[in-house]
């Protein structure tokens, strides 16, 4: 039951799973469903995450910050994530979070993040990880990066396609640099633009163009065949 | 001499315009859709790969829009399976043309037209539009349905000279067929514009118009041609009605001779009007009635005399004025640095010369009754224009004017060849009218001609990436003189006969 689509928010059931997974090696399918109930307890209070989530008014599930959205029956999407004190060591796959504000690793022991971990994350404002972890995209793709003991904060995610001398970040004809997480973007079409490496423009006027084919072929072959082939004797 | 060069219209009807028309445009729309894949290759090409990045840069995200396709792994590799692409249609369109001719000869012409026409709209939909809305890229489907396109092409040209020889007679052809055989060059043109206006929308769209075109095309064919003036029961004018006594002396007759004109003139008692086949007679009588004529064989078709000079001829011709069509945008926008949309522009300059050298060439050989003179000056001219064009400066205006007059000379003998010639060679006095070899004939000529074609593309640019592009142009020209040298015999056979009748005039004066 446990079915996840991601199309813009993804669709979280509450299901029971196995709460005593610590490490976050597992397949696919119990992953997806079990981000909010990936360890034991619940948000905290005064915690980061509890004070965002109170804030917006969202729902405490485990240890996610859901939004509900009314319109959607059964769709929320964690707008806030709160893993930390959850003995991890690794953190494969947080792509169901991707909505996230704010994400909390803090108190673990995670010896290194991957490049890609943040790719997609485009709200996410606030990330709290362990001390000896770097910001993703570095300390430049932060408005504010500081250390507090244990913890290390990430604080307001800068536009990458804003900045110059970053990177050439020349993205190809016809596409425009879109941010796309902590030191990532993307190079989405302009305009009317669309396709394979937007190249193709606007939509083909398929009915404006062969319903009058269609009708002149007819008509220009009933006319030849009256004038025409009507009178042909088979040679 | 009375020459039929005016009021030669009153004797066509409308039968004569919309066969006519009919043919010309079955061959413009194959030739527009030939066309299209010579114009979309930049962006079937930027499908086809990934895109590029400097190795230090990160590939772009996100992937389907920037990565996904990897057919190849850049636009060089893209680039030479193209032109694999183009070799092997020319290959399979060349041993096509040997067979369709056989083949339109032994069978209704309309049929073999229509089947050709759209069976070749199918292949060029599946190949360009399924494969992109199916986003199914392959490397032997690509080459198998080229394979198939250029078979089912081929049995268009020799079915439409066909018609066209059974429709026109001898007097008017040269014009008649020089304007016609413009229909390539008009083709190349419809087919530059169709796919410029369509390819924003993506070059499956493209395919899509001139694909579905020439379906139509195929469809008003089957409904609308007649084939012969044999089916409504009209009569072409007598050409094959000879009295035996001058038979013997034919071997040694060139292709063309005015003789047979006067002949027709003096028979106007009406003891003459036997129609080819002999289906309509107005003579009642003791004629013997005449069989159906039967379909020459291959080897004999090859045998007959004029049509092995004439297809090495066009083998050398028809590989210089390819390779002019495939590679002059090409050069065009490498040598002088023009844009690819400028240098498709003037490249149809080549074409109108084409257009105009063929048409005043046929008249002027329709005019003299012979065409090997004809062919040899105009292409003793083009081998000048060819050097007169290598050096061409880089100035737009000057090398349109070059382009075009290379094109008239070039273009001209081409055309000429192919069309007006291969009717004389179908229909001449040694068949006795009574073999069908018109659309063999026609098959060996362009068959061999597109072998030299096919040859041609690949030497072009393996001499042009050794040696340089006056190398091309050198090779052109040997080409443009090898031609010369192989219809050599035919101009000393048509020159000596005109020189004998000028002399028997002036005797007689």
């Amino acid at each position: 039951k446990a079915i996840v689509a991601r199309l813009g928010y993804s669709l979280v059931y509450k299901g029971v799973v196995n709460s005593s997974v610590l490490c976050i090696c597992c397949p696919q399918q119990q992953q997806q469903v079990g981000l909010c109930h990936l360890c034991n307890g619940t948000v905290q209070n005064g915690t980061a995450v509890s004070q965002f989530c109170s804030a917006s008014a969202g729902l405490i599930d485990g240890r996610c910050c859901l939004l509900r959205k009314e319109n959607i029956r059964d769709a929320d999407y964690i707008i806030g994530l709160d893993l930390s004190n959850c003995s991890l060591s690794r953190v494969e796959d947080l792509q169901d979070a991707f909505s996230a504000t704010t994400i909390d690793l803090s108190l673990n022991p995670i010896v290194n993040l991957d490049d890609s971990l943040f790719e997609g994350f485009i709200q996410l404002a606030n990330l709290i990880l362990p001390a000896n972890l770097v910001c993703p995209g570095g300390n430049a793709s932060w408005d504010k990066v500081k250390v507090k003991g244990e913890t290390h904060f990430c604080e307001g995610q800068k536009d990458i396609c804003n900045q110059t001398g970053y990177l050439s970040l020349n993205c190809p004809e016809n596409s425009l640099c879109v941010p796309y997480g902590p030191g990532f973007f993307q190079c989405s079409c302009v305009d009317a633009f669309r396709g394979y490496k937007c190249l193709r423009e606007g939509e083909f006027p398929i009915i404006q163009v062969f319903g009058p084919l269609a009708g002149s072929t007819v008509l220009v072959s009933i006319l030849l065949w009256l004038t025409q082939r009507r009178k042909a004797i088979s040679v | 001499m009375s020459s039929p060069c005016c009021g030669f219209l009153a004797q066509y009807t409308h039968h004569h315009l919309v066969a006519f028309l009919l043919t010309f445009f079955s061959y413009v729309l194959l030739h527009a859709s030939r066309k299209t894949f010579s114009n979309v290759k930049v962006s079937i090409s930027a499908q086809w790969t990934p895109s590029v990045q400097n190795a230090s840069s990160p590939a772009f995200s996100p992937r389907e829009t920037w990565e996904k396709n990897n057919l190849f792994a850049d636009s060089d590799e893209a680039t030479l399976f193209l032109g694999v692409l183009d070799t092997i249609f020319l290959f399979s369109y060349a041993v096509g043309l040997y067979m369709s001719g056989v083949i339109g000869d032994r069978m209704n012409l309309r049929y073999v037209l229509s089947f050709g026409l759209c069976g070749s709209a199918i292949v060029e939909f599946v190949f360009g539009t399924l494969t992109e809305w199916l986003q199914f890229y392959n490397i032997y489907l690509y080459c198998g349905l080229w394979v198939l396109n250029g078979l089912l092409q081929s049995a268009v040209w020799p079915c439409v000279v066909a018609v066209m020889g059974n429709w026109f007679g001898k007097s008017g052809r040269g014009f008649v067929f020089g304007l016609w055989s413009a229909c390539a060059s008009v083709g190349n043109i419809l087919g530059a514009f169709l796919a410029s206006s369509v390819l924003k929308y993506g070059y499956e769209y493209a395919f899509l118009v001139t694909s579905v075109l020439q379906f139509a095309g195929g469809v008003v064919v089957f409904f609308g041609l007649l084939t012969s003036p044999k089916e409504v029961g009209l009569c072409l004018e007598s050409e094959t009605s000879l009295s035996p006594v001058e038979r013997d002396a034919d071997s040694h007759r060139p292709l063309m001779s005015d003789e047979e004109d006067e002949e027709e003139e003096g028979e106007e008692e009406g003891s003459e009007e036997v129609c080819d086949g002999g289906y309509y007679t107005i003579q009642q009588g003791d004629e013997e009635p005449r069989e159906t004529p039967k379909a020459i064989g291959f080897c004999q078709a090859f045998c007959l005399p004029g049509v092995l000079p004439y297809s090495l001829a066009y083998a050398c011709l028809k590989l210089v004025n390819y390779s002019f069509f495939f590679w002059l945008p090409f050069y065009l926008s490498r040598n002088f640095g023009w844009k690819e949309a400028q240098a498709d522009r003037l490249s149809v300059w080549y074409d109108v010369g084409g257009i105009i050298g063929g048409t005043i060439q046929g008249l002027i050989s329709d005019c003299m009754g012979k065409r090997a003179p004809v062919l040899a000056v105009s292409l003793l001219l083009a081998m000048g224009a060819l050097v007169g064009y290598s050096h061409s400066p880089p100035d737009q205006v000057v090398n349109a004017a070059l382009l075009a007059t290379t094109g008239f000379f070039i273009g001209g003998p081409s055309n000429m060849i192919s069309s007006a010639i291969s009717a004389d060679l179908g229909r001449q006095e040694a068949l006795r009218g009574s073999q069908e070899a018109l659309a063999t004939v026609t098959g060996i000529v362009d068959g061999t001609g597109s072998i030299g074609a096919a040859a041609g593309q690949y030497l072009v640019s393996l001499i042009e990436s050794k040696l340089g592009w006056m190398c091309v142009f050198y090779f052109f020209i040997v080409m443009t003189g090898g031609s010369i040298v192989f219809i050599l015999p035919l101009i000393v056979t048509e020159i000596r006969a005109m020189w004998r009748d000028r002399q028997a005039r002036t005797h007689q004066l």
